[in-house]
């Protein structure tokens, strides 16, 4: 019967063009926010995929950072060609449902036999509201992260600080930072750059009780609030008063290279650069919540997996059935123990890979322990305008051109201006 | 003689420092590209090779991409740009400049206002039609939009009308058609408006980013500058300043080499007169 493989294997080349025939190609955009080994590694993940199954070919892309992932698929959808899945940043899916680009999830959850409740159980709470808008299922988490604080143990004990105990409120952290801050080495930095700052200071004004934006109605913002003027003041107070944070703008990137130098000995970044920092700083750090001033709080940051109007019922159903495989409780683990993102779904933990992962790393289970007390990430009519309104008045304030007063009067005004249109259209529209 | 000695010394140094100035971004790219253990030290900053080199970053960079397929598409891209450019932008400035209808001038107007738009504006309509066309996804998708060019119109225009009509009068009495008058006696003259635009153009579409990032999907369609932002526009992690240096030398190298190789005709061009004697 030896004949018998290869008379199979004819038989199979014979049947292969008529079974790729039947494939439904689709195309999954993406960002690449992080590094580019997340680009190569997302290209074998859809590999993997193609290779599991025969009905979908999916095309990997990447497109840009977020911002330009958001334009590409925007202009690729308005062109007649949507992509059927698109990694966007989770605080997105408003405005481009307000823009009508977005096709609600809800239809592929009543075929599948479940409701968005049941869908979202297995995802961590504070990951909900990002993924909604107006009670409808828009999008999946796939890869998320909140802020972190990060600080250098050695330079905590040459200090006489306890390299165990990071700061927890804003007094210790003023504190610390000035025992911390001498010749050549600032106590403690923020990331400035664009985007970054905006999530900054959501992330302050949450722990100072704030609630930054009106999560209910994206018509709402609230910079010129106490809260985020509390906030904004904060951080002038940082650079120009206690003088222990370097002045003028320094971006992500800048930031950890200064960390991993000890240069600057604490700062607030994205537990998306936990494994970055992890594999370069030669020195031993620590990571703990981000000090509050009022309350302990987070937003979370990342992307989410979304769908596109204009695609065919095959490619509905394709994306939709690559959606679920993405986020399967094995690959979000995978992907956070590549990347360093949490992972989305609570059942990722409970893994023996994943268990032994957080065993071996402690500072990732911190990152875990904040989430509780995670919130959503601003998401408004234009959400990347309204939140430039505040990065612009900010970076201005860290380069000492304005006060922190001026600041969130300036950013209320231009957010508001931005607002408006929708405003007038729904909370204005009056009978 | 002295005040004058002093005056080239000043003037040699002040070049000096400019040059220096000028050179400070490639010098540190180079000397970073190189530097090993490049994830962001102090150190990263210098401008001195004070390491033993490796090509770690390099074979690093290569690793994120697949620099092969991107060169040549990329090569694809600006010079398949470039050659169609040159027979439409010789053609309209010629017609602009020589051909007397009417409208000509109006016309030509409206042709120069397409250099006050904004290009993202165009994104959405040019990528309309380039599906329309079939061409979504394909390097022809990337050219077409281009083949076509308000600059260099008007740059072959102010050329061709430079050159005194002398020359094409003496052709056209040989008994010379006007493609042979272009082709013989106009084209070799515009030399230095020829190889100023090609210059312009190719630096430009070699280094484009937005416009093959909206058109491309394929991965093997992906031209340089898109791969190379695969690894550096991480905001989130951390910047590997070494491999980004490598990433960047890999993808301008081969503009670099091209014009170290014909930097003498270059030169010349500029300098070419049809009455030199």
């Amino acid at each position: 019967m030896r004949w018998l493989p290869s008379l199979a294997s004819a038989a199979a080349a014979l049947l292969l063009p008529a079974l790729a025939l039947a494939q439904t190609k689709i195309d999954f955009f993406f960002p690449v926010p992080v590094d580019g080994k997340l680009a190569k590694e997302l290209t074998r993940l859809t590999k993997v995929y193609n290779d599991s199954q025969k009905d979908v070919a999916v095309t990997p892309v990447y497109a840009g950072n977020y911002d330009d992932t958001k334009v590409k698929a925007q202009a690729a959808a308005k062109a007649g060609k949507p992509p059927a899945v698109a990694l966007m940043s989770a605080n997105y899916l408003l405005d481009l449902k307000l823009s009508g680009d977005l096709l609600s999830l809800e239809p592929m959850l009543k075929a599948d036999g479940t409701t968005h409740d049941k869908f979202l159980a297995d995802f961590w709470p504070a990951l909900h509201a990002n993924a909604f808008v107006d009670g409808e299922l828009y999008g999946v988490p796939y890869q998320n992260s909140t802020p972190l604080l990060y600080y250098n143990k050695e330079q905590f004990k040459e200090v006489g600080l306890d390299p165990e105990k990071p700061p927890q409120t804003w007094a210790e952290l003023v504190a610390d930072a000035k025992k911390l801050t001498k010749d050549g080495r600032w106590g403690f930095q923020v990331a400035g750059g664009y985007d970054y700052i905006g999530w900054i200071m959501q992330t302050l004004t949450m722990v100072n009780g704030g609630r930054f934006y009106n999560e209910d109605y994206g018509g709402e913002i609230y910079y010129d609030v106490p809260s985020t003027f509390g906030a904004a003041q904060f951080v002038e107070d940082l650079i120009y008063k206690h003088k222990v944070m370097q002045p003028g703008v320094l971006d992500g990137g800048a930031v950890s290279a200064n960390f991993l130098a000890g240069k600057v000995s604490m700062m607030i970044l994205s537990t998306g650069s936990l494994s970055f920092v992890r594999d370069s700083m030669k020195m031993p750090y620590g990571v703990g919540f981000v000090p509050k001033n009022v309350r302990n709080a987070v937003p979370i940051g990342g992307g989410s997996l979304v769908m596109f109007k204009g695609i065919s019922d095959e490619q509905k159903q394709a994306g939709w059935k690559f959606i679920k495989w993405m986020t399967s409780a094995e690959n979000l683990g995978a992907w956070s123990r590549f990347t360093g993102y949490f992972a989305p779904r609570k059942s990722s933990y409970d893994l023996p890979e994943m268990k032994e992962f957080m065993s071996k790393n402690p500072d990732a289970k911190v990152a875990l322990d904040q989430l509780p007390y995670a919130g959503p990430w601003i998401a408004t009519y234009q959400t990347v305008a309204v939140r430039k309104a505040l990065d612009d008045a900010m970076q201005a304030v860290m380069n000492g051109k304005l006060k922190a007063a001026q600041a969130v009067k300036d950013a209320q005004k231009n957010a508001d201006a931005l607002l408006k249109p929708y405003v007038d259209q729904t909370a204005l529209k009056l009978p | 003689m002295r005040p004058l000695k002093r005056t080239s010394l000043i003037v040699g140094g002040l070049m000096l420092v400019t040059v220096f100035l000028w050179s400070t971004p490639f010098i540190w790219t180079l000397v970073a590209s190189f530097r090993p253990d490049s994830g962001g030290g102090i150190d990263m900053a210098s401008l001195w090779p004070d390491y033993k080199p490796t090509w770690a970053n390099f074979a690093e960079a290569f690793e994120s991409g697949d620099f092969a397929v991107y060169y040549l598409n990329t090569a694809i891209v600006a010079f398949g740009i470039l050659v169609v450019q040159i027979v439409t932008i010789s053609l309209a400035g010629y017609a602009f400049a020589r051909l007397s209808f009417p409208g000509r001038d109006f016309i030509f107007y409206v042709f120069l206002l397409q250099l006050m738009l904004v290009p993202p504006i165009l994104i959405v309509p040019n990528l309309s039609m380039i599906v329309d066309l079939g061409l979504y996804d394909t390097l022809l998708g990337v050219m077409l939009p281009y083949f076509a060019s308000a600059f260099g119109t008007f740059l072959m225009r102010q050329t061709f009308r430079q050159i005194p009509r002398d020359f094409e009068e003496a052709a056209t009495i040989d008994g010379a058609h006007w493609w042979q008058v272009l082709w013989h006696v106009l084209l070799p003259m515009a030399k230095p408006g020829l190889v100023a635009f090609s210059l312009v153009s190719l630096m430009a579409h070699w280094n484009e980013f937005l416009w093959p990032l909206m058109v491309l999907n394929d991965p093997s369609n992906q031209t340089l500058t898109v791969g190379l932002a695969a690894f550096s526009m991480g905001t989130e992690g951390g910047k590997e300043w070494g491999l980004l240096a490598a990433g960047t030398l890999l993808v301008m190298f081969p503009l670099l080499a091209l014009f170290a190789v014909f930097q003498r005709q270059f030169v010349n061009s500029f300098m070419f007169s049809g009455l030199k004697g």
